[in-house]
Order: structure tokens, then sequence, then C-alpha cells
């Protein structure tokens, strides 16, 4: 093979004579090293689901009994979100250059605002309890936890702080607990419960920019 | 000097992984030496900018990698190959060389042509549209050689490079590092005594976190004879050396 013929080849992976192109390309590779395109599939089938959940006719339980399900499944798109975090290339992509930051951070907010669009429009010909303010709440809230979590355990295991929060917003619900901390079981207009979220979110998009998912046990 | 180190440490909890190295290197090839939990690679991950010591004093490329503006521009320059390289098994070799170039902030006009040098360089030229997924442990290896020189770094570090390397791709990747060690400082850590005899021009060996030995590969092989265990005279240096200091930790204890 000639080096002609393996510069073409190459270049059939970059053909960027301009920065423009080769930050969307060096976002596009970013994206699919972290799996985002299963990640989009794996957030519609969310919507999907959360779509005949709304039309379901639930007996007892009133409002807090409406939100069990819908919260399930909007942990699972946060889930989803956190577990993306997930870095395949270790410490050698660590070790390089400005870059990578921004692209954790425009991983994380593109996903977020996917899920939160996806989760509205499902939303949209159902009763959602509580409305499309709350579950973006929730959304935000749950998904900060999960950021949180990539960053302490790694992305891979990310999942764990979103499925724990749901069963912890599954018990609130129920015993209709009035910490801000557990805002699935605050009205949708509640200041405290909002503020949390946020704060929560606001941490966890701050760790995966800064630091990105944990690599190694000792790190 | 491309790598300036004074009185190094890092611990991990209670253990000591690098116990005050101090050490200093300019162009050439670098090897470092070292039996299992010497403290070679938390030494090449600290020079990487992956890990802050816990002591000491650091400066690569002639700057502090502890400001955020310099490890900035220290790792634009830096070529690292970790010992455990992870990689997304749906890119080909030519977009995971393309994706480290990028990440490097390269000249987007120059990236074609570096990626498929690096390629070439490795001799994986004909595998460049190949899934990762598809390549041996020895052509994913070639290919993580081919991610740390794509930006032509003028520090490269590589630990364990030559695992999983068959002995001619071996003969071909010292001279690769030979060409290399001409411009960049190389530095290699790697359990492979003829590996540093054949491509290295300095070497040092560490043992329980600190340097025991600083020369060059002939002085090493000065320090070795012929009682010494090895069946090269470089590893009979190796083994002497080693044997040396821990009689010396001994003594002190």
């Amino acid at each position: 093979m000639t080096s002609a013929s393996v510069r073409q080849r190459a270049s059939g992976a970059a053909r960027s004579p301009g920065s423009v192109t080769a930050a969307t390309h060096l976002a596009r590779l970013h994206l699919i090293s972290r799996r985002a395109p299963a990640a989009l599939i794996a957030l519609a089938v969310c919507a999907a689901v959360l779509w005949p959940a709304l039309h379901w006719r639930w007996g007892a339980g009133g409002a807090a009994g409406q939100r069990q399900l819908p919260l399930l499944i909007e942990a699972a798109a946060s889930a989803v979100i956190a577990v993306t975090t997930y870095n395949p290339f270790g410490e050698a992509e660590r070790a390089s250059g400005r870059w990578l930051p921004w692209l954790r951070l425009g991983t994380a907010l593109a996903l977020s605002a996917t899920a939160a669009g996806l989760l509205a429009v499902a939303a949209t010909s159902g009763r959602l309890p509580g409305g499309v303010p709350q579950m973006l709440r929730d959304l935000a809230g749950v998904t900060g936890i999960g950021l949180i979590c990539a960053a302490a355990l790694g992305g891979l295991l990310a999942w764990i702080g979103p499925v724990a929060y749901a069963v912890l917003g599954e018990f609130a619900l129920m015993g209709a607990w009035t910490s801000p901390w557990m805002w699935p079981a605050r009205p949708p207009q509640d200041r405290g419960g909002a503020i949390c979220a946020c704060l929560l979110f606001a941490a966890g998009l701050a760790l995966t920019t800064a630091r990105g998912s944990r690599d190694r046990a000792d790190d | 000097m491309n790598i300036d180190v004074a009185d190094l440490t890092r611990k991990f909890g209670r253990h000591q992984a690098v116990a005050g190295v101090s050490l200093e290197a300019g162009p050439g090839v670098f090897g470092l030496l070292g039996p299992n939990g010497a403290g070679k690679t938390s030494l090449l991950r600290m020079l990487a900018t992956v890990i802050p010591p816990s002591s000491g004093e650091l400066r690569l490329l002639d700057r502090d990698p502890g400001s955020h503006e310099s490890r900035r521009e220290i790792r634009r320059r830096l070529g690292y190959l970790p010992q455990n390289l992870g990689y997304y098994p749906g890119f080909t070799v030519a977009e995971f060389v393309e994706y480290f170039a990028l990440l490097k902030d390269m000249p987007p006009g120059r990236v074609p042509r570096a990626v498929a040098t690096a390629i070439e360089r490795v001799d994986l030229g004909g595998r460049a549209r190949a899934k990762l997924r598809t390549l041996s442990g020895g052509m994913l290896r070639r290919a993580g050689i081919a991610q740390a020189i794509v930006n032509e770094p003028s520090l490269l570090l590589l630990d364990e490079p030559t695992a999983g390397l068959d002995p001619e791709q071996r003969v071909q990747f010292r001279a690769l590092l030979r060409s290399l060690g001409e411009q960049a400082t190389v530095m290699v850590s790697t359990h492979l005594v003829e590996d540093v005899g054949a491509a290295c021009t300095d070497v040092a060996v560490m043992d329980a976190g600190r340097i025991v030995f600083r020369g060059t590969p002939a002085s090493l092989v000065a320090e070795g004879t012929s009682s010494d265990t090895g069946d090269a005279p470089l590893e009979r240096g190796y083994t002497a050396v080693l044997a040396q200091s821990r009689q010396l930790a001994k003594t002190r204890s």
C-alpha cells in the first residue's frame, strides 16, 4: 500500500480544511464514542413508554399514584444520559487538549435537551400530573444525580444514582414526604424543590465538564 | 529540559507509589525499568498530567502543569500511551487516530496527512479502515502508539508499548523509537530490558517508588557480573542493581 492511498483512506474520515468542519467532525466522533446514537434510541423508547403510561387509567392513589410511572421513566432517561459519560479511551483521552471539557458539557446538555423534548412531546396528548414543568424539574434533578454519580463511580455505574433516587422518590410520593430534596413529591410550582433539582443539575454538569466520569478506582 | 522533576512523590491512600523521584530528561529515548509495583506507571501518569503529584516539583516542556493554561499547552504537545488503552470498538483505525489528532488541537489542514503518517509509521496502513474490534491485541497496541505520535509530540510517554507485539514488530518499533527520540523526549516504561538496550540512550531503574539507577544502557551492563541472574549482560546489570538497592534498604531498616 502506498502512502498516498493510506492518506486518501485516512482523509475519508477527515476531509476537514476548516476549523468549523474540524470542530463538527470532532464533536461527531466524540458523540459516537459516547454511544450517543444508542442513547437517542433509548430516550425515544422512554418517550414511547411514557405515552401509554399517561393514558393508563390508574386506580387508587390520586395524583401521587399517577406520578409513579412517569417518575420511573424520567429516571430511566436520566440513567441513559449519565451512562453516556463513560469514556472508552481512558487516560489517553484525559491527557489530551482543551476541547474535551466542552465536548463533555455539550454531550450532556444535548442529550438532556433531547430527553426533555422527547418526554414533553410524549406527554402532550396525555394527562401528566404536574404538567411539563414538573417533568422538566424532575428530569433535570435526577440527571444531575446521574452525572454526579458518574464522576464518583464511573460512567458504567452512573445509572445507580438515578435508579436509587427513583426508588426513594416512589416512597416519597406514597408517603407525601416534604423535603425539597425529594422534589418528585412536591408540587410543580414549589420553589424549594425546583432550586434543589437545579442545583444538582448544575453540580452534575460542572463535574462532568471539569472531570468527566471516573476512569480508575484509584483516581 | 522537557522533563524536570524534583523530589516527586505520589500516595494512593497509605500506599506510597512514588517516593521522592528526581529526574531530568531532554531529547532522546529514556527507558524506565523496574519490577511490577515499582512505581513506573504512577510516575508516567504524573508526567502525562493525568494525576497530580502528592508533593515535589514537576516541570514539563518548561512549564508548570499545576496551572490550567500551562497544562493545556503541555497536553497539546504530549503523546501518551497508557498501560491499559481503552478504545471504542466501532471506530476505524483512522477515526481513532484522527479523534486524538483533533482533540490535541492540531491545525485541521494538517490532520489527514498526520493521521496517515502515524498509521503508516506503526505499519497499519493496510488496516486504516478496519474497525478496532476486528484488530488483534498487537494491532490495537500499534493503533494506540499511532494516536500517541499523531501530533508529533515533544514529550512522548509510552507505558509498556511493546506488550502484545511480536518479535518482528518489536524490532520495527525500536527503530521508530530511535527516530522519534531524535526530536522529542521519549520515555518508555517496560519490563523488557532488551528493548532498552536496543532503543534507549538513557535508562533508569525504579524499585519501591525510587530511582535506584540512572545512566546509559552500557553503564547498566557494567553493573552486572557473571554471577548475577540473567541471560544477557543488560539483564544481569538490571538484577544486580535491584539486588544492591534491596540490600541497601535492608541494611538501613
